[in-house]
C-alpha cells in the first residue's frame, strides 16, 4: 500500500491555519486510520524560500504529491468530506 | 448593392472575459486542477506578480464551505494579504473551469484586529477597577461590566451570573426591585441622567447579604463617546457608614448626658474637697489612666454581660453597674470620663464586629451609659447630702 504524503502550508497560527490542521488530523486518524500517512506543516512565515520553491501563492494550501494524482487545495480546509473527495482518498487500491 | 460588414457578435465568453477583465476584485480563472488559465490586472497587483509569470502554473483547487473563505495571498517579498476568496464554476475557452475572486480584506481585518485589542483594553482597564463597573446602552441593557461586579455577584449568592452579565437589562432589575429597596428611585436617577437632565447621579443603598447588611454607593454618569448611555460605578461604604454612625450615636450620647452633666458639676463641686479642684480638671484617662483602664475593663464586661442577657432574654444585674458608678465616684469621675470610657469601648468593638452586634452593644451601652451616670449622680448627692449635714451641724 502507497504511503500517503501530505504537505500543509500555512501562514502563522492563525485560526484558519489551527482549524486546518485540526481537520487533517482528524481525517488522519479516522478516514486514513488503516493508511500510512505522513503529513509535514510549513510555516510559510519561518520558512518562505520553501513557499516560494513551491509556488505557493496563498494560505493555506494543502499539496497531495502521493500517491497519484497530484492535488493542491486551498482556501476553507474544515471539511473532511470535501478534502477527502478532492485529493482522491483513500486511495482506490 | 452594398456589401454590409457586419462586426461578429460578442459571443457569452467574450462578456464573461470583459466582465473579469475590468473586476476591482482580483480574478484567478483555474481549471479542474487547479492550473491558472486567466488573471485580471487586480489579481496581479494584489499577488504582486506578472500574470505571464503565473499563467499555467498550479494555483489549487479551492474549496469554500458556504459562500467564501478567506486566505492569505503571499507576496514575493515575504508581506502577505488577507483575502475573501469566492468561487464560480464557468466555462472557459469550451472547457469546464472555475472562477476566483479575491477581495483584499487586509485593512478591514486589521480595523478588526485594532477594535478588538481596543476593547481588550477597555476590558482590563475596567477589571484593574476595585469598584464593581456596569456599563448600560440608552435603553438600560448591559453592555459591559468587569470582574469586580461579577465577584460582587457570586459572593451574594448570584449564581447565573449572565442575569447580571452583559446583555441582562439593568433597569428591568432596578424596577422588579420594588419599593423599599431603593431600585425604583435608583432608576429614576439613572433615567434623569440618560436624559440630560442631570450631570450625574449618587445614591446610597443598602444590600443584605450572607455577611450582614452592606451599604453601596451608586454613581452614574454619561457613556461619553458616540455611543449613548451610562457608566455605573457601585462602592462598598459599609466601613464609612459604620464611622458615620459612630459619629452620630457619640454626639447623641453627649446630648442626652449634657442635662445630668449640669446637675452633676454641681454636686460636684460642693462635694468634692476644695484642696482636690484644681488637680481634678484634667480627664481622667489623662490623670490616671491606670484607673482609666480599669474602668474601661469593668465597662467592658458589664457591656458583654448585658449583650449576654439580651441574647438569652434574661434580666441584667444591677448591682455591678452601681458598684462601678460608686467605684468611679471615688476617683472623682466626671460624666466626660464616663463618655470617653464607653466611646473607647465601642471603638475597640466597632473593628472586628458585624453591623448587627455592633447595633445592639450601641443599643445596650447607652442604657448602661445612661444608668451609670445615674449611679455617679446618686453617689455625689449622697457624699453632697453628708457635707451639708455636717456643716449643718457644725
Amino acid at each position: 500500500m502507497s504511503k500517503i504524503v501530505l504537505h500543509l502550508y500555512i501562514a502563522g497560527q492563525t485560526p484558519r491555519a489551527e482549524r486546518a490542521i485540526s481537520t487533517l488530523r482528524r481525517m488522519i486518524e479516522h478516514e486514513l486510520a488503516g493508511y500510512n500517512c505522513e503529513l509535514t506543516i510549513i510555516d510559510v512565515l519561518a520558512d518562505p524560500q520553501q513557499a516560494e520553491n513551491q509556488k505557493i501563492l496563498a494560505t493555506p494550501t494543502l499539496i497531495k504529491s502521493a500517491p497519484p494524482p497530484y492535488r493542491r487545495v486551498i482556501g476553507d480546509l474544515s471539511s473532511v468530506t470535501d478534502l477527502l473527495n478532492v485529493l482522491n482518498l483513500p486511495p482506490q487500491s | 448593392m452594398i456589401p454590409i460588414e457586419t462586426q461578429p457578435r460578442p459571443t457569452a465568453e467574450d462578456n464573461l472575459r470583459a466582465i473579469v477583465s475590468h473586476d476591482a476584485d482580483g480574478a484567478i480563472i483555474v481549471d479542474s486542477s487547479g492550473t491558472v488559465r486567466f488573471l485580471n490586472s487586480a489579481a496581479e497587483k494584489l499577488l504582486d506578480r506578472h500574470g505571464a509569470e503565473l499563467h499555467g502554473q498550479i494555483f489549487g483547487f479551492p474549496l469554500v464551505v458556504g459562500e467564501r473563505a478567506e486566505v492569505e495571498v503571499l507576496r514575493p517579498n515575504g508581506e502577505f494579504a488577507v483575502a475573501e476568496m469566492r468561487v464560480l464554476s464557468i466555462v472557459w475557452e469550451g472547457q469546464d473551469a472555475l472562477l476566483i475572486t479575491l477581495r483584499d480584506v487586509t485593512f478591514e481585518r486589521q480595523a478588526e484586529a485594532a477594535l478588538r485589542e481596543a476593547e481588550a483594553f477597555s476590558i482590563a482597564i475596567l477589571n484593574s477597577l476595585t469598584s464593581e463597573i456596569v456599563v448600560l446602552d440608552k435603553q438600560g441593557k448591559i453592555v459591559a461590566v468587569n470582574e469586580a461586579w461579577l465577584e460582587f455577584g457570586r459572593q451574594n449568592g448570584v449564581t447565573d451570573l449572565a442575569s447580571i452579565g452583559v446583555g441582562a437589562d439593568y433597569f428591568a432589575i432596578c424596577a422588579a426591585s420594588g419599593p423599599g429597596t431603593g431600585g425604583p428611585e435608583a432608576l429614576q436617577g439613572l433615567q434623569a441622567v440618560l436624559a440630560g437632565q442631570l450631570a450625574e447621579f449618587t445614591y446610597e443603598y443598602p444590600c443584605p447579604g450572607p455577611q450582614g447588611m452592606r451599604w453601596f454607593a451608586l454613581r452614574a454618569v454619561p457613556l461619553r463617546g458616540e455611543r449613548q448611555g451610562l457608566v455605573i460605578a457601585h462602592n462598598d461604604i459599609t466601613a464609612q457608614r459604620r464611622a458615620a454612625q459612630i459619629a452620630a450615636e457619640a454626639e447623641m450620647l453627649r446630648e442626652q448626658v449634657r442635662q445630668m452633666e449640669r446637675e452633676l458639676v454641681s454636686v460636684e463641686a460642693i462635694s468634692r474637697p476644695d484642696e482636690m479642684v484644681r488637680s481634678l480638671l484634667a480627664p481622667l484617662r489623662q490623670r490616671d489612666p491606670e484607673r482609666f483602664q480599669k474602668g474601661l475593663s469593668r465597662y467592658g464586661e458589664l457591656l458583654e454581660a448585658a449583650l449576654a442577657s439580651r441574647v438569652h432574654r434574661t434580666p441584667a444585674p444591677s448591682r455591678p453597674l452601681r458598684e462601678l458608678g460608686e467605684w468611679l465616684g471615688t476617683i472623682w469621675a466626671a460624666p466626660r470620663d464616663l463618655i470617653d470610657i464607653h466611646l473607647q469601648a465601642m471603638r475597640e468593638r466597632s473593628q472586628h464586629n458585624p453591623p448587627k452586634k455592633l447595633q445592639a452593644y450601641f443599643e445596650e451601652g447607652r442604657l448602661i451609659l445612661l444608668e451609670l451616670m445615674g449611679h455617679l449622680a446618686s453617689y455625689y448627692r449622697s457624699i453632697a447630702a453628708g457635707e451639708l449635714s455636717s456643716r449643718e451641724s457644725e
